[in-house]
């Protein structure tokens, strides 16, 4: 008999789910229709299976969004009895972070996906004319493989897709579910991850999603071309929408970056992680697919690579799909999806779209305009062909590597990455990044088909010797000259591409105003990679270690870099040029924010630049999370991150137990007394303390005083380092008891006790209880200096523009033609 | 040759010197006792013994963490991180060091860590309301 469950809302699951199948239906029928329209109605201007592809698209999109606004429904509500909403989100999570509680988790992560193919569909639908059949054929298609990605539904045995919409007491086993009240223990959603709670968790994943998406249309396009046998018309309307994909993708992955770099403790804004990674193999293969269509546009060459870069972009948009979701990158990667059962699927995934793209390729071989001529040498099209080989190059190297636990699972083999995998990524490719930026130079000197070749060697001559220069200054300058020499090969080539890529600009400017997007574009990208290489190479650790002790003698003779330094509450430690101090803290649950402050210091002792950084730490349910601050500078940021604190408890927020007296005095090390007058000073090891005077008329809250009763204050001042502080510890006699009532400097970590008044000699007595060092607030933190980061974020800014700039030029061509 | 066939063996080879590159850059997985016999740098997959002290006092060494771990083929051995101690190290499932021994310590340049808790996050938790009982 089946548990009749008390508090549970089915209502919104149901209809979501009945969405999702509705969804994948409506894609399947739009698929079919859209196929048969290609085939059977070919050449007929009205098709009724056209409209019929047409309304099982629309159907599809609108239940997307019918999808989406029940998963909401199902979030804002906290409806804990779904396993998405209890995993993501939490009662306590502000509202525009239940937006981003949506695309948490991996389903929602294939919604998105979904939704943004729906739009580029509509787009599509509207825009692309007689292409419209075929191409729609292929997206319908990619909408249904998509659809069963979140289908959840069983299938003889195997569950295919993983529903948002799946009940907790289904996706858990605990015995708790055998209970029909079980809800009622559920009071609260196990909540965001503090570390995504960042509005970058709001844009970021829309826009890279945007991206991955925009891939299917050039594909969808390559695809309709060979299927359709109009192998050379496809080109011009696919070159808007890779531009775009291109655009999109990129600024999605750089936000990805900047994300990491302003809050999540990576250390820096790239890490070469496999999930990073995984997210640039479409971007760098498009950008070359991009080229090579340029290529085959204006010149007849190179059909064949031009059509297998597109296609091959999609396949890895899904292979960097199934890397990031199946979990194999297990040992691998700090990004975190484990497998929810999918392995398999999305294996097939990637199989579906790579086996379809060959199969294509290979029936229309010998139909395929391959020309038999040799490109000139001195072309645009035979470098710019040069250099996409070798972007395609640079991801066969990227993918390579990263694929290593895909390699161990199919051979059975157990290698490992290489061990500084970081230096070997720089190396490799800062290798083809020196040839891919020299060629964004001087082919743009090229023209079209033929060039006049002296000129030529004079002008690249020149301009090469010129960013030489530049580049001596600016490795000399920045320090870039201590690293290896291919850093320096690809300065030198990332200055000439900016300098050539200038030149072209301003004659463009004058006229020529068709290659200004290109020039932009590639000004951006060589502005990017100076400033990466700068900012990862001159990167300077500014809180140096040396006063480790050894802990055993192995350990001391190496030559650690050590990078975390200890600083105690207002004791201020001299690093780099800074002297750095921890002032204080200030708590807004769930962020527990540090002070430091820095203060830059001249040769005289002068202070000429003080800021304070507030990096935080959050805390939820007992797990600590760190983020940094930043200090932007035009040409450099100072970074700091916590690494470790006392001051911070897993608990914190929680009630704080009541210490009673005799506990409180084991914070402390054993007390020294003083036997002290008016005018005296009492040492001690931070510091000293000055006995300004007794007052006859102290007050304790809440004691009231009778005649018969004394109450005396001692004025104490409390130096530490360079801070005063005034406390006034109370001695009292009342109803012939004496009492006193101790107080506590805690920045200083001093407790003191006025504890006997001694008559005769006019003196008194005060005990000064000492927080041992280990009990003292401290951080472990770590600053980076990094020198000319914003070139990077610049380069990228410009980099997109010039993407912007290159779509209107070639949608514009598509209306002329 | 035409140009084009001149530039494809380019390309192979540029492909081919890539594989071998990676390939003999790529380091092994391994177990302690493999650690012991190599100089080079070596992967370890293994989980921390939690019955064992983990040290790291930030007020002698703030960049000085040691810990126990036994790898996959029970061999254990103590640990040593130059750096502070990762957040929720006492949650993690499973550890993978990279890094040499010296001596009987292994030393660790990079420590990645699997904590289910973290990412997965489906393990139930349960409010239990109970009675403020009166103390007197």
């Amino acid at each position: 008999m089946d548990t009749v469950f008390k508090g549970e809302h089915l209502l919104p699951g149901q209809i979501g789910q009945f969405f999702i199948v509705l969804s994948f239906g409506a894609a399947l029928l739009s698929f079919i229709s859209y196929y048969f329209a290609t085939t059977e109605d070919a050449g007929k201007n009205d098709s009724s299976w056209q409209r019929l592809g047409r309304i099982g698209f629309y159907i599809n999109s609108v239940s997307i969004l019918g999808m989406g606004v029940c998963l909401f429904y199902v979030i804002y509500n906290h409806y804990f009895e779904y396993h998405y909403a209890w995993a993501y989100t939490s009662r306590s999570l502000p509202v525009y972070y239940i937006v981003s509680g949506f695309w948490n988790g991996q389903e929602g992560g294939f919604l998105l996906w979904t939704f943004w193919q729906a739009v580029l569909g509509n787009i599509l639908i509207w825009r692309a004319k007689s292409w419209e059949r075929p191409v729609m054929t292929v997206i319908a298609f990619s909408q249904i493989v998509l659809a069963t990605m979140v289908l959840g539904v069983e299938i003889l045995g195997t569950r295919i897709g993983s529903s948002p919409f799946l009940l907790l007491r289904k996706a858990l086993e605990a015995p708790i579910f055998q209970s029909p009240d079980y809800l009622s223990f559920i009071k609260d959603g196990q909540g965001m991850n503090p570390s995504l709670q960042n509005y970058w968790m709001i844009i970021h994943p829309p826009t890279l999603f945007l991206g991955f998406a925009s891939m299917v249309v050039p594909f969808a396009y390559a695809v309709a071309g060979l299927w359709q046998k109009r192998y050379k018309d496809w080109v011009a309307p696919a070159i808007p929408y890779t531009l775009f994909a291109c655009m999109i993708l990129g600024t999605g992955v750089i936000m990805g970056s900047f994300w990491a770099y302003e809050s999540l403790n990576f250390d820096g804004f790239w890490a070469w992680d496999p999930v990073e990674n995984a997210s640039i193999f479409p971007w760098i293969t498009m950008v070359a697919a991009l080229h090579v269509l340029i290529v085959y546009k204006n010149t007849g060459h190179s059909y064949f690579t031009a059509t297998f870069l597109v296609l091959i972009s999609f396949v890895l948009v899904w292979y960097s799909s199934f890397l990031s979701r199946s979990g194999i990158l297990g040992d691998t990667s700090v990004h975190s999806f484990t497998d929810n059962g999918m392995f398999w699927q999305l294996v097939i995934g990637v199989l579906i779209f790579l086996v379809l793209s060959v199969v294509l390729l290979v029936a229309r071989w010998k139909q395929l305009p391959i020309t038999k001529k040799d490109e000139d040498t001195y072309s645009r099209e035979f470098w710019m062909f040069v250099g996409s080989v070798f972007l395609g190059l640079s991801c066969f190297h990227l993918l390579v590597v990263t694929s290593v636990p895909v390699w161990n699972a199919m051979f059975g083999t157990k290698i490992a990455p290489p061990s500084d995998i970081i230096k070997h990524y720089n190396v490799i490719q800062s290798s083809f990044a020196f040839v891919v930026t020299i060629l964004t130079g001087f082919t743009q000197f090229l023209k079209y088909k033929k060039t006049d070749v002296t000129r030529f060697f004079i002008t690249t001559g020149l301009y090469l010797l010129f960013a030489a220069l530049i580049t001596a200054l600016v490795v000399y300058a920045t320090g870039v000259y201590k690293l290896n020499a291919v850093f320096i090969l690809v300065m030198w080539g990332s200055v000439y591409s900016v300098v050539a890529n200038a030149k072209i600009l301003a004659d463009a400017l004058k006229g020529k105003f068709k290659l200004a997007g290109s020039a932009v574009a590639h000004i951006g990208f060589g502005l990017l990679l100076v400033g990466a290489l700068i900012a990862a190479g001159t990167t300077n650790v500014i809180s140096i270690n040396n006063t480790g002790e050894g802990f055993s003698p192995e350990f001391a003779k190496e030559q650690n870099p050590r990078e975390n330094i200890i600083v105690y509450r207002n004791q201020p430690v001299k690093m780099g040029n800074f002297l750095v101090t921890y002032t204080g803290d200030s708590i807004s649950a769930p962020n527990h924010f540090f002070k430091v402050d820095y203060k830059e210091v001249d040769a005289n002792g002068k202070v000429t630049n003080e800021f304070v950084l507030k990096p935080k730490v959050q805390v939820n349910k007992g797990q600590l999370a760190s983020s940094p601050d930043t200090k932007h500078y035009l040409f450099h940021d100072m970074y700091t991150h916590i690494t470790m604190s006392n001051a911070i408890s897993a608990t914190e927020g929680g009630a704080e137990s009541a210490h009673d007296e005799a506990d409180d005095d084991k914070n402390y090390d054993t007390p020294v007394s003083h036997t002290v007058a008016p005018g005296d000073t009492i040492k001690y090891r931070d510091g000293y303390i000055l006995v300004k005077g007794l007052n006859k008329e102290a007050k304790v809250q809440n004691i009231p005083l009778s005649d018969s009763d004394v109450a005396i204050g001692a004025n104490l001042e409390v130096v530490s380092h360079g801070n005063h502080y005034n406390v006034v510890p109370v001695y009292m006699i009342k109803n012939g008891n004496v009492f006193d009532f101790a107080r506590k400097v805690d920045d200083a970590g001093l407790k003191l006790r006025f504890s006997k008044v001694i008559p005769e000699n006019k003196k008194v007595e005060i005990m000064v209880y000492q927080q041992p060092e280990s009990k003292k607030k401290f951080i472990v933190m770590k600053a980076i200096q990094f020198p000319y980061i914003n070139f990077f974020w610049a380069g990228t800014i410009i980099m997109v523009i010039g993407f912007f700039m290159s779509i209107l030029r070639r949608k514009k061509e598509l209306k002329v033609v | 040759m035409k140009k084009s066939a001149i530039f494809g063996l380019v390309v192979i080879a540029i492909a081919i010197a890539v594989i071998i590159s990676v390939y003999s850059n790529s380091s092994t997985y391994g177990s302690f006792s493999d650690a012991q016999k190599t100089t080079s740098e070596l992967h370890i997959v293994g989980h921390l013994n939690t019955t064992k002290k983990l040290y790291y006092d930030a007020t002698r060494d703030a960049n000085y963490f040691s810990f126990y771990m036994k790898d996959n083929k029970g061999e254990e051995r103590k640990v040593v991180f130059t750096g502070t101690k990762p957040e929720d190290f006492e949650r993690s499932e499973q550890l993978v060091l990279t890094g040499t021994m010296v001596g009987q310590e292994f030393h660790a340049s990079k420590i990645l860590m699997k904590c289910p808790s973290k990412y997965t996050q489906d393990k139930l938790e349960i409010t239990e309301v109970k009675a403020t009982q009166a103390s007197i």
